[in-house]
């Protein structure tokens, strides 16, 4: 396993940040943040041209076969782009617990189009309690005939108006090991009885909603892994999900220091840039060390995950409560360092410190991490 | 299996036999009682361990042959240094010798100077002290006083050094001495290699508020040096004690760690830390075996979370340091990057110190000496000690300065 990038890597890296450079400005990204979906179907399509949305995808399904590290690659540029778009819920939510627990049919059936550009998913897996653990599951699936019928809750769903089916997770029964009796469903959003609204939560980037599901039928082809056992799929695509989230979080962390760094060169107070004042050089130092160990945590996982190795899920659950709490401390010097600027809605600083915070939430915040690891470190 | 995967699992069990059958009786076993860290015992137990490796081909990697260096394949030296680790093998002799002589050397020095004094660093015959801090040089090292000057072929130097690390055994230090008043600052220095018996030099203790008296002072009174010691040209030491200051501070300091210009690096280091006592299974062993009000530290959520934070920051050091080597293969050699390793480290230490005191409470109070102190009341002492790692090698301020002004290009006041 080899920390850094390959020469392939490097390219795949610098044609990512040309290419959206060009097409995510920011006046698309303020477009995108007004947008009742949140995101531009065009520039979707073009992102499907260069072959990203099918990366790490096998080639038997369209997919480029790339492994998972170039993924996280591609998420590193997007969150330092701020990109509106949804890349992860689809291709890592959506679509992972499809290759890894779909039939070979349903395989066919989705994945070629997520490839293509035309099917884009969403998870519909939290409610009311907000966490990510199976006890937090009660949105019921009753089997009726051929077909079970969903009814409950979801709340937390990132890009659900974005999304043509949702994967949401059911109870398909009762059982006192609360992992056991979750059944993952590909809903079609447009079904009868789904009713999605807009949460308005503080990331305008990635928006969130609420589905209530009222009788929604779901024909038993379009359960994915087994019935009763879906928690284990949703809990092995939670450490790619993880990581690729920590990629962005990196990612945005590069740009914000750059920012901040070029902020504080320019700006004059008391007749000198504030740049030269120690507080502020000692605030951008941290900031620098804190995304240097960041990434590496973060390489460490993404790596560890393409090779299937063994320490996976420590490295995942390192990489998450580090970056997610490094991020957090990056966004607010950047802030503070921008001092009122940074504090308006027009400059783009609160839309990275809003992103940070929406993902150090998501599947585990740094709290919830830390006890993983500690739970890790007493096996050994 | 691959041939070459079975070369290399006979390779390890080589590495294996030969460990059990050379390191000291006892040892890894309470039988065993190790000697004071900073005691000539430690120092004489060092060297001989060193010179053992050296003979054995398992240590003195990164340098060339013709100056006493070992070769072998990376997969080799891999495998040495993971069993050392999984043994928790003696440290080295007391010396800055492979952290900070021998790179300063191999990139400054004479060929004559490598060739006589590189290969008794590899073997550990000889130990180094470095000679730049003074009372009124610490974080602003350029404003040494000491002075050398001219006389035939000699410089005669006078001055003091404080606070120098491994003092006490040193054969050899690198001295910087002031050598021209009449130029600015960072043009005035040039750097000898001193003989530490030389007619002149004075050593002492210097005792520190653990109570140990681990860095000494010297006084040099009229003593002489030949001028083919000098290390650079004359006037250029600044360069010479930047090079010596930046593999100190990647290597992480410590006896017998080698600065990753001796190929080794920061990510040794840092892997030896989740063994010993700053190890993270040290904390965790303490946490199980500790009660605090009726039931055992390590089921107390918040210091969980506090341990684990610490086992996060010492896997993300670990995997820093196999960053750098990665980009060291592409021939991108690591400068600044040094300032940020040596705080984060010493940064941690501070933090593991100040978790383990807390873990043990009332017993953070009691002194090595103590008879109720825990384990030999080694928690306090690296409680203590942490504090002068943040000082030592360039304080925690002057890097973040470093990393702001030349990594991030930050104006200077």
């Amino acid at each position: 396993m080899e920390f850094g990038l390959t020469e392939e890597q490097e390219m795949l890296k610098t044609s990512a940040r040309d290419f959206l450079e060009t097409e995510c400005t920011r006046n698309h990204v303020r477009a995108m943040m007004e947008d009742e979906i949140g995101y531009s179907p065009e520039l979707w399509k073009k992102m499907a041209d260069l072959g990203w949305l099918g990366w790490s995808f096998p080639s038997q399904y369209g997919g480029g076969d790339g492994n998972f590290r170039d993924l996280t690659i591609l998420c590193e540029e997007m969150g330092r782009a701020l990109l509106p778009s949804p890349f992860i819920s689809t291709v890592v939510l959506g679509s992972m617990p499809i290759l890894f627990a779909g039939t070979d049919k349903q395989k066919q059936d989705f994945l070629p189009k997520v490839v293509q550009g035309d099917l884009t998913l969403a998870l519909a897996v939290l409610e009311e309690d907000g966490d990510f653990w199976p006890g937090g599951i009660n949105v019921r699936a009753d089997k009726r005939g051929n077909e079970y019928l969903l009814n409950g809750t979801k709340l937390f769903v990132w890009d659900a108006k974005a999304a043509d089916y949702l994967l949401c997770a059911a109870r398909t029964k009762r059982s006192p090991n609360p992992e056991e009796g979750i059944t993952l469903f590909l809903v079609d959003a447009k079904e009868w009885g789904m009713y999605i609204t807009p949460l308005d939560n503080i990331d305008v980037l990635r928006k969130q909603y609420e589905v209530v599901m009222t009788n929604v039928p779901v024909s038993v082809d379009n359960i994915i892994g087994e019935l009763d056992n879906g928690w284990l799929v949703l809990k092995k695509m939670s450490l790619y999900a993880i990581a690729a989230l920590c990629a962005e979080m990196v990612g945005g962390c590069e740009k914000v220091l750059e920012m901040t760094v070029s902020y504080a060169k320019e700006r004059i107070a008391y007749g000198v840039p504030i740049g030269s004042f120690q507080v502020i050089k000692h605030k951008c130092a941290d900031m620098l060390s804190g995304i240097e160990y960041a990434r590496s945590l973060m390489e460490w996982a993404a790596l560890a995950l393409t090779e299937d190795a063994p320490e996976a899920p420590t490295a995942v659950s390192m990489a998450k409560a580090y970056c997610g709490n490094v991020g957090k401390m990056v966004c607010d010097e950047g802030t503070q360092i921008h001092g009122g600027l940074g504090y308006t809605w027009d400059h783009d600083m609160h839309l990275y410190f809003k992103r940070v915070r929406a993902s150090d939430a998501a599947f585990g915040d740094g709290n919830y991490h830390s006890e993983l690891v500690a739970q890790y470190l007493e096996q050994v | 299996m691959s041939t070459d995967a079975a070369k290399l699992d006979a390779f390890r069990k080589e590495v294996r036999a030969w460990l059990k059958a050379n390191l000291p009786k006892g040892w890894g076993t309470p039988v065993y009682n190790p000697p004071d860290p900073f005691s000539q015992e430690a120092h004489e137990l060092g060297k001989s361990w060193q010179k053992k490796l050296y003979d054995a081909g398992y240590t003195g990697f990164g340098y060339p042959k013709e100056y006493g260096g070992i070769e072998r394949p990376p997969q080799e030296i891999a495998i040495i240094r993971e069993e050392l680790m999984r043994y928790g093998t003696p440290g080295g002799p007391l010396s800055l010798g492979q952290l900070m002589a021998a790179p300063d050397i191999m990139a400054h020095g004479q060929e004559w100077q490598k060739k006589r004094f590189i290969p008794k660093i590899l073997s550990g015959e000889e130990s180094w002290c470095e000679l730049f801090s003074e009372p009124n040089a610490g974080s602003d090292i350029a404003n040494i006083q000491t002075t050398a000057v001219k006389d035939g072929d000699q410089w005669v130097v006078n001055g003091q050094k404080i606070w120098t690390s491994m003092w006490e055994f040193a054969d050899f230090g690198i001295l910087a001495a002031k050598t021209d008043p009449t130029v600015p600052r960072h043009h005035n220095l040039t750097c000898v290699i001193v003989d530490c018996s030389s007619p002149g030099y004075t050593r002492g203790p210097l005792k520190q508020m653990t109570g140990s008296a681990e860095f000494g002072e010297e006084y040099f009174d009229n003593m002489r040096v030949p001028d083919k010691n000098r290390l650079g040209e004359v006037n250029q030491g600044w360069g010479v004690v930047l090079t010596a200051l930046m593999s100190e501070r990647s290597g992480g300091g410590g006896p017998g760690g080698g600065g990753f210009w001796a190929g080794g690096g920061a990510s040794d280091v840092a892997a030896a830390l989740g063994t010993g006592v700053l190890g993270i299974y040290s904390l965790i062993n303490l946490a199980k075996e500790t009660c605090r009000y009726g039931k055992p530290v390590w089921e107390d959520a918040s210091f969980r979370q506090k341990i684990a934070q610490i086992a996060i920051e010492q896997e993300a050091m670990r995997c820093s340091g196999r960053r750098m080597v990665a980009r060291m293969r592409k021939g991108i050699m690591p400068t600044n990057e040094a300032s940020m390793i040596k705080n984060f480290q010493a940064e941690m230490r501070r933090r593991h110190g100040d978790l383990a005191t807390e873990i043990i409470g009332a017993y953070s109070q009691l002194n090595r000496g103590s008879k109720r102190a825990i384990n030999e009341g080694q928690w306090v002492y690296q409680m203590m000690r942490a504090r002068g790692a943040t000082i030592e090698m360039g304080t925690s301020e002057v890097n973040r300065n470093i990393i702001a002004e030349r990594i991030l290009g930050l104006p200077r006041a």
